[in-house]
């Protein structure tokens, strides 16, 4: 209480959870027995909070949300610190705004290695690539499994068709292996599982 | 021309232009309410930075409701405002006015042609790049692929058999498909693809072609 | 990436720039009205050696940072444009903070042919009313990107 006037507390453990680029802001609820809670989010990037460090930016999905985590994804479109605050909503009350306790920089989001799918069509290697999104790219490895082979390394970016990667000989057996690459941040993930295929037709 | 009483008019509405490979049309709509009325209308352009609205030569006292603007926008690395006002009679319209637009960021690039040729277990693809829009057929063709250098293709083959796809990325103009099922339908298609602000692509019209029967089993029969 | 001659940004996606101005371009283009004046003129873009480069993108980015940016937020009242500016103005400090042109004297001229060029862009900007000049930078950024695109290599 302040002076008597019941004060809604401002949300705390403001965390960020982001997995190939898709960045998820989280924190804990605040405590009213009786009436929903909502929740308003903000941010500014480094530019702001350098030039004009009394702008915030209203995030795109929560402004406001009645849920605990916020999809700041659209809001993140640089590779700079961002920081974030939140705050609560009950009624005509408003809580203060509590702050990340570290700027978020999107390139600290984890890269998981990249679902594939390998196909030989007659004698042609085509893989499907999971599609996380436009920032990424994917750098296919393959080779002739054979002794002393020699890796070949394809870049190429998802979309809803497989995509063709190499014409092979017949009857030999190829393995592959992906990594998602994102320019954006200079980093890619680690390997997929390699997956082996045996393309049609009698030996050469 | 006779003055006209300016605003006498509705002004002609959603006002654009549509353009493909530098081809730069305006469009416009009628003015709303004025169904059965001989209306004519006149274009002016105005390239940004310069100083005057000019008049275009080919638009003046017309009744179609399309302009093309293509000699007069053909600087691609110019922004074009462009204007439109209806006349009847001794009445005439407000201008309407586009908003600015910008012909090398705007334009949409259409496909290019497709040539296949079918071996026995292989298709070749040869990509003839679209063509910029040319002010006289005997003018020296200018393709879009000198004016976007790293324009690329994305081709798209299915295979009408297993019913199945995929596609390839590719800058040059041909792609050699080797080791393909004999005969066997395949059809094709393709977009151009540009990078920088988004775009609406075109894809080129499916063409099918079937790979030859394969000469062993022919020899057998 | 980004080469400007023999600057290298990397980092920064270009297509994330087009999408932030093509998202408010009509907004913004729609507010000036003095279309007989263009600031990135033919003078100022057309023509620049790869030398040049580096040092020309450095002053229009900082002027964007420092100037445009900064000034014209608080004419700012939708909510989208205000996205968008965020999202071109962090990756101009990306872009910035990693080129380093050349201090060499024997670049001085290339330096200083580079800033002849911003000075006219400059003067033009001084020359109109701020209000207006203002709206009419932000409007051009589409000129901006598309010459920097030509030194994007994918």
């Amino acid at each position: 209480l302040t002076g008597g006037v019941a004060v809604l507390p401002a949300p705390q453990n403001l965390t960020v959870l982001s997995i190939n680029m898709k960045h998820l802001l989280m924190w804990n609820p605040v405590a009213q027995p009786r009436e929903p809670v909502l929740y308003s989010v903000e941010y500014q990037g480094e530019y702001e909070s350098l030039y004009m460090s009394h702008i915030w930016i209203p995030s795109s999905r929560c402004s406001p949300t009645n849920s605990l985590e916020c999809d700041v994804t659209d809001d993140i479109t640089a590779t700079v610190p961002y920081n974030f605050r939140v705050r609560a909503l009950l009624g005509s009350q408003t809580s203060a705004w509590s702050t990340l306790e570290r700027p978020f920089n999107r390139n600290s989001t984890v890269l998981m290695a990249p679902r594939m799918e390998v196909t030989e069509h007659g004698l042609h290697l085509v893989v499907k690539l999971e599609d996380p999104g436009p920032q990424f790219e994917f750098l296919v490895v393959y080779w002739r499994r054979e002794p002393g082979a020699t890796e070949h390394v394809k870049v190429v970016k998802s979309r809803d068709t497989p995509v063709h990667i190499e014409t092979m000989e017949p009857g030999a057996m190829y393995c592959v292996k992906a990594q998602a690459w994102v320019k954006a941040i200079g980093r890619h993930s680690t390997f997929s599982q390699t997956q082996c295929v045996e393309m049609q037709g009698e030996p050469l | 021309a006779v003055p006209c009483v300016s605003g006498g008019l509705p002004k002609p509405t959603n006002i654009t232009f549509l353009s493909i490979n530098m081809k730069n049309v305006l469009h416009w709509n009628p003015p709303e309410g004025l169904r059965g009325v001989e209306v004519t209308y006149t274009v002016q352009y105005f390239i940004y930075g310069q100083k005057q609205w000019l008049g275009a030569s080919e638009c003046r006292s017309i009744s179609r409701t399309y302009c093309d603007l293509s000699a007069e926008t053909s600087d691609y690395e110019h922004q074009y405002y462009a204007k439109v006002k209806a006349i009847w009679e001794t009445k005439c319209s407000e201008w309407a006015e586009t908003r600015r637009f910008y012909p090398f960021l705007e334009t949409q690039v259409g496909p290019p042609k497709v040539a296949l040729t079918a071996g026995e277990k292989s298709i070749s693809i040869v990509l003839t790049a679209p063509k910029k829009w040319q002010r006289h057929p005997n003018d020296d063709t200018v393709s879009m692929q000198q004016i976007y250098s790293s324009l690329k293709y994305n081709v798209f083959l299915y295979n009408t058999k297993s019913r199945r796809m995929w596609s390839q990325c590719i800058a040059n103009s041909t792609l050699e498909l080797s080791w393909l099922e004999p005969n066997t339908l395949y059809c094709v298609h393709v977009e151009s693809f540009v990078p920088g602000p988004p775009r609406l692509t075109l894809p080129s019209q499916k063409q099918c072609i079937s790979t030859l029967e394969d000469q062993m089993s022919a020899l057998k029969v | 990436e980004f080469r400007f001659g023999p600057c290298r940004v990397e980092g920064v996606v270009l297509s994330e720039l087009w999408e932030a101005f093509w998202a408010v371009k009509n907004t913004l283009q729609t507010q000036d009205n003095i279309t007989s004046v263009q600031l990135l003129k033919p003078q100022v873009l057309q023509d620049v050696s790869d030398a040049e480069s580096c040092y020309l993108v450095h002053s229009l980015l900082k002027f964007y940072l420092n100037t445009v940016f900064k000034n014209y937020h608080n004419k700012i009242a939708k909510v989208k444009i205000l996205k968008s500016f965020s999202s071109l103005a962090n990756n101009f400090i990306v872009i910035v903070s990693k080129l380093q042109p050349s201090k060499e004297k024997d670049m001085l001229s290339i330096s200083e042919r580079a800033h002849r060029r911003f000075l006219l862009f400059r003067r033009t900007f001084k020359q109109m009313g701020t209000e207006a000049a203002l709206v009419k930078a932000v409007g051009e950024v589409d000129i901006l990107l598309t010459w920097m695109q030509k030194f994007y290599q994918l």
